[in-house]
């Protein structure tokens, strides 16, 4: 309601007033108006803006909205829903699903805290048709801000044409703007078919928001955060999961500490984990899926390859990493480098190497992250058009959250790298594990760890490292303190909260 | 190794096993150890305090077993000091008792963090059905079954305490301890028995008991207290809770809030404001929340009388100072929140001559913690001018152990301190209130940044957010400093905690800005807050 009643307040700024003038005769159609200032395509003169942004996920969105304000003349290209990955196959359902999962845990704790809750069941078709509809009424608020914001909306695929400036076409129709941001995020790596015979049977992340009913048998494939969610998820809601990785542990990229206990969690919260272990065949049966796995433990060098397979799986999910969406872009063409894996190289200031073409979020396959692409986009609009010279992303301490089953928070150096940086005699560790007092009461049991990482004399504390209940919440904050560059003494001098977990990070010893 | 959690402290398995051993064992050995250990350490110690350990029977005697009288022996302890702590519970006016470990661990923080916790879940039941969970019938909750999992895990810290205290080698002294002279202490056991003991310092920590409105006839007779609501062999059933907040008394608002939870109904009579002391917006939107999740309130009201009908029913008669008219209603018990009193009957401080504040009663103390009479400190809630809080008193019984013991200097910092009430809705704060912050700085040398955001748990549960709310009160000029934050939202207690450090550390509002959110959490939208009060604009967030 909100929404709406603002957009009949919103004055129409100078520009569209006259545009609107100048086409009164097509004012019976909206959509005119709008069509009307696209380029004519016998032409092939093309319309031109301030600010092009093509994609419109969380970065290119938030760096539109930005420019917008500051008095851009703006335009986002979209070929799918407004919002992005985050928004439709991203953060905010796999939140929702996370959420429907933390039900299910409760549900076993109800009884230990006296209520008596029995006989229940759980529909995936009611959850699925609410979150569905949650991220529809999203997709919806998008649209009104942009109307709001008066940024022109472009629907379809973006190419990167051959003339001399910078210029985008869309269904036959050019654009061009002196300044064009590439925001076009990822997608979920998949295998062929030719890597892994019947590898198309399975889905990704993409397909898991599609399921329409809680798969009865799951195998997730990945060791990163997205496979652990998955897993985790499914496992919870009641899927019999089975997690296949290639190594030993699980999210190897994080403190070891974490590393080792998500791993450890994941196999007692009841995710069957393959170790040192990929999926080599897949095929369909009449019962479901047949997928056929090799084991072999690198360090017993004399052991044959194990042949397994696991049978009546009905939800095969590759979560295996994500790639940069940049196909059909033609970004050769256009003089923009990426890297071996296809992300377009940029500086510290969101530049690629074509002047005037800038990029922003997963398409630069660093620090894959909703917050992190907004902050940039809107850094890239403050400096385009506020002539903020020096407006930048430090991209260093950013915190992440991964809603595994306990949450993980983590920001900072690991202990590994903090080592590898600054050397192990200058580097102090604190750590401590302890069951958070929610399970005091309960049969069900789940550990919170908690690890600093400290460098130098002042001890200052350059890595937060964490996994048990509550822990996503908990980080923010000690996100912000660590950024202002705090000490453990200053960690030690901080009251307590009490009865809470993070409470534990200032009383350490 | 694991080691579990116990409220206010953490231990380790494998001690824990050791010293259950030697606590099994009996007494002799510990103290054998502990005499050893003193004579070792005399020899590394100065000259000075080797005298003191022969002149005195310890170096310090505690008298209180609670949070801060705990860490203060402890911490004395591991550095050396020979050490006493008296403990000894006078039973509430219902016969209420309970074990070592003091409010916090018995009849404050630990049993109503647990019983909020149950009144969550009732919460959770609801939320879990829009989540798609067909749970048939209405969910009915069992007190005794809560009660009974909550007291065992009291139990167990009480347990717990003693065992670190056998540990560090903390004599433990069952008895109730007055003062004889600054540096003479008198115990009497429960059999009547009398001992004294000399020490050279003396710590007062006996911290406070809830008080009864004894202008209300019938309220001690018929009422009940936070000593005893977490300790009723059976539902307190219909329950009003009624509170009078001319002190900080969140106790009311806590427990009427889990006692809705699971499903009492529950009425909370306020004579005045709630929350007194905090920031009064915050307030208002803890009791909208709770008004809406079914705690009734009735406002501005006082109680005249409670009388127990043939029944059994206890019949309350009030006033509605609004329309200056009398009212009666049944209920089931009547829980009393008036406020708290130092406990300081029982220690013969007017023989001692040591300077009270006559209106609370409280011990007037200095930034170390010293009373009027030398040798003789106090601090925790007994402490006049103290906040009533578990950690505040952990951190100064600590930091004073460190000065008596000779091995630090650093006073405690009562500035500074973070909060959390765990009513439905957590609020938690740190620093001034807005209205604070108004006094102080004016209300043209503010900036304050607010936001109401919906919790994405809430979405789909389709329940109300109007009450998730956060403001950041920033001084206006310079850097903009912030004076003061403050969070309403589920899992406040957790999201303050580490915004309490940045404020520690002098953060500023570009400080929460410049920090990369956490997305989707409830805790990012501290660092998104962007509309000021003072643009009047529509503080509400959309989209992501």
């Amino acid at each position: 309601m909100a929404i709406l009643i603002q957009l009949t307040r919103t004055h129409t700024p100078s520009w569209f007033t006259i545009k609107k003038q100048l086409f009164s005769t097509f004012r019976r159609h909206e959509k005119t108006i709008r069509r009307s200032m696209a380029s004519d395509p016998s032409t092939g003169e093309p319309t031109r803006f301030d600010f092009l942004v093509i994609g419109g996920g969380s970065g290119g969105l938030a760096g539109a909205r930005r420019a917008a304000e500051l008095g851009a003349k703006t335009a986002v290209i979209e070929n799918h829903k407004l919002g992005g990955t985050c928004v439709n196959v991203g953060c905010v359902p796999k939140k929702v699903m996370w959420n429907a999962a933390v039900h299910a845990e409760y549900l076993h704790d109800h009884s230990d805290y006296g209520f008596d809750v029995e006989n229940v069941r759980f529909s995936w078709e009611t959850l699925k048709a609410k979150r569905d509809a949650y991220v529809s009424h999203l997709n919806r608020i998008y649209r009104n801000n942009l109307d709001k914001a008066k940024i022109q909306t472009i629907h379809g695929h973006a190419t990167f044409t051959n003339d001399p400036e910078p210029t985008v076409e869309v269904n036959g129709r050019k654009y061009t703007a002196p300044h064009i941001l590439i925001a076009t995020g990822g997608q979920p790596s998949v295998l062929s078919d030719a890597e892994v015979p019947g590898a198309h049977l399975g889905i990704t992340s993409d397909g898991f928001f599609e399921l329409e009913r809680l798969p009865k048998r799951s195998v997730i494939v990945g060791a990163g955060y997205i496979a652990v969610e998955m897993a985790g998820i499914l496992s919870t809601l009641g899927s019999k999961t089975s997690l296949v990785i290639r190594q030993t542990g699980v999210l190897r990229n994080f403190d070891a500490f974490i590393s080792t206990n998500c791993t450890k969690e994941l196999q007692n919260t009841g995710v069957d984990l393959w170790k040192n272990s990929q999926v080599t065949s897949v095929s369909k049966k009449d019962s479901g899926l047949e997928v056929t796995i090799v084991t072999k433990d690198p360090e017993k060098k004399n052991d044959e390859e194990k042949i397994s397979t696991i049978q009546e799986v009905d939800c095969l999910l590759w979560a295996i990493g994500r790639q940069p969406n940049t196909s059909g872009l033609n970004l050769t063409e256009l003089g923009v480098d990426t890297d071996e894996r296809g992300h377009i190289v940029v500086d510290e200031f969101q530049n690629t190497s074509r002047s005037g073409i800038y990029a922003v979020g997963d398409v630069c396959g660093k620090a894959l992250l909703t917050p992190v692409a907004i902050a940039a986009g809107r850094k890239l609009a403050h400096r385009l058009f506020e002539n903020k010279k020096d407006s930048k992303l430090d991209y260093s301490s950013i915190p992440t959250v991964v809603f595994s089953h306990p949450p993980i928070g983590t920001v900072g150096l690991t202990e590994e790298e903090a080592v590898k940086l600054k050397g192990k005699e200058n580097v102090k560790i604190y750590k401590t594990s302890f069951t958070p007092m929610y399970y005091a009461l309960t049969t069900r049991k789940s550990p919170c760890i908690m690890k600093l990482v400290c460098v130098g004399k002042e001890e200052t504390v350059m890595g937060l490292h964490m996994q048990g209940l509550g822990c996503d919440e908990m980080l923010q904050g000690f996100a912000v303190a660590i950024k202002m560059g705090a000490t453990k003494a200053d960690f030690d001098r901080t009251v307590a909260i009490h009865p809470t977990s993070s409470e534990e990070f200032v009383t350490m010893r | 190794m694991w080691s579990i959690k116990l409220g206010c402290f953490c231990f380790d398995l494998n001690s824990f096993y050791l010293s259950t051993l030697l606590y099994l064992r009996g007494q002799f050995l510990p103290r054998v150890t502990a005499a050893l250990q003193a004579s070792f350490s005399s020899h590394s110690c100065q000259y000075k305090s080797l005298t003191s350990k022969w002149k005195y029977d310890y170096d310090l005697v505690v008298i209180g077993g609670g949070s801060g009288g705990l860490a203060c022996s402890k911490e004395a302890a591991q550095l050396g000091q020979k050490v006493a702590v008296l403990d000894y519970v006078e039973p509430s006016l219902k016969g209420t008792k309970w074990g070592l470990g003091g409010t916090c661990v018995n009849v404050g923080c630990i049993p109503k963090k647990l019983m909020h916790q149950a009144g969550l879940l009732g919460t959770a039941v609801k939320d879990a059905k829009k989540y798609g969970w067909q749970i048939p019938g209405p969910i009915q909750h069992d007190w005794v079954t809560m009660a009974e999992a909550v007291q065992n895990h009291v139990r167990s810290l009480n347990w717990g305490h003693r065992v670190q205290l056998q540990d560090k080698k903390v004599k433990y002294l069952n008895i109730k301890g007055s003062l004889v002279n600054e540096h003479t202490v008198r115990g009497l056991t429960k059999a009547g028995k009398e001992m004294t003991m000399t020490a050279k310092n003396i710590v007062i920590a006996t911290g406070g008991r809830p008080k009864y409105p004894t202008n209300v006839p019938g309220a001690m007779e018929h009422g009940v207290t936070s000593d005893d609501i977490f300790w009723l062999k059976k539902s307190p059933g219909k329950t009003t809770a009624r509170l009078l907040t001319w002190c900080l008394s969140d106790v009311a608002l806590e427990c009427a809030g889990f006692l809705t939870g699971i499903g009492l109904d529950t009425t909370v009579m306020v004579r005045s404001i709630a929350l007194r002391g905090f920031d009064q917006q915050m307030a208002g939107l803890v009791t909208d929340y709770m008004e809406a999740y079914g705690t009734k309130f009735a406002w501005e009201c006082i109680p005249k009388r409670v009388e127990k009908l043939s029944s059994g029913a206890l019949q309350v008669t009030w006033t509605d100072t609004k329309a200056d008219q009398e009212h009666k209603d049944t209920y089931d018990s009547v829980l009393w929140a008036v406020g708290r009193a130092p406990e300081t009957k029982a220690l013969g401080l007017d023989k001692l001559g040591m300077q009270l504040n006559k209106e609370t009663g409280k011990i007037i103390v200095g930034a170390d913690e010293s009373t009027s009479v030398p040798n003789i400190y106090a601090f925790g809630d007994i402490g006049e001018g103290r906040p009533e809080l578990t950690p505040t008193a952990i951190k100064a019984g600590k930091l004073l152990a460190r000065r008596l013991a000779g091995q630090s200097t650093e006073l405690m910092n009562y500035d500074n301190v973070p909060t959390t009430v765990f009513t439905p809705l957590e609020y938690g704060c740190v620093g001034l209130s807005e209205e604070e912050a108004e006094k102080r700085h004016g209300k043209d040398g503010l900036e304050v940044f607010h936001a109401f955001y919906k919790p994405l748990e809430f979405t789909v549960a389709e329940r109300d957010a109007n009450q998730c709310y956060l403001k950041v009160v920033c001084e206006r000029g310079g850097d903009q400093r912030i004076l003061g934050l403050h969070f309403t939202g589920p899992n406040a207690g957790e999201v303050t905690q580490g915004f309490a450090l940045g404020f520690q550390c002098g953060a500023t509002y570009s400080h929460l800005l410049s920090t990369v959110g956490i997305h989707p959490t409830c805790a990012e939208e501290l660092t998104k807050v962007n509309i000021t009060k003072r643009s009047g604009l529509d503080a509400t967030v959309t989209g992501c």
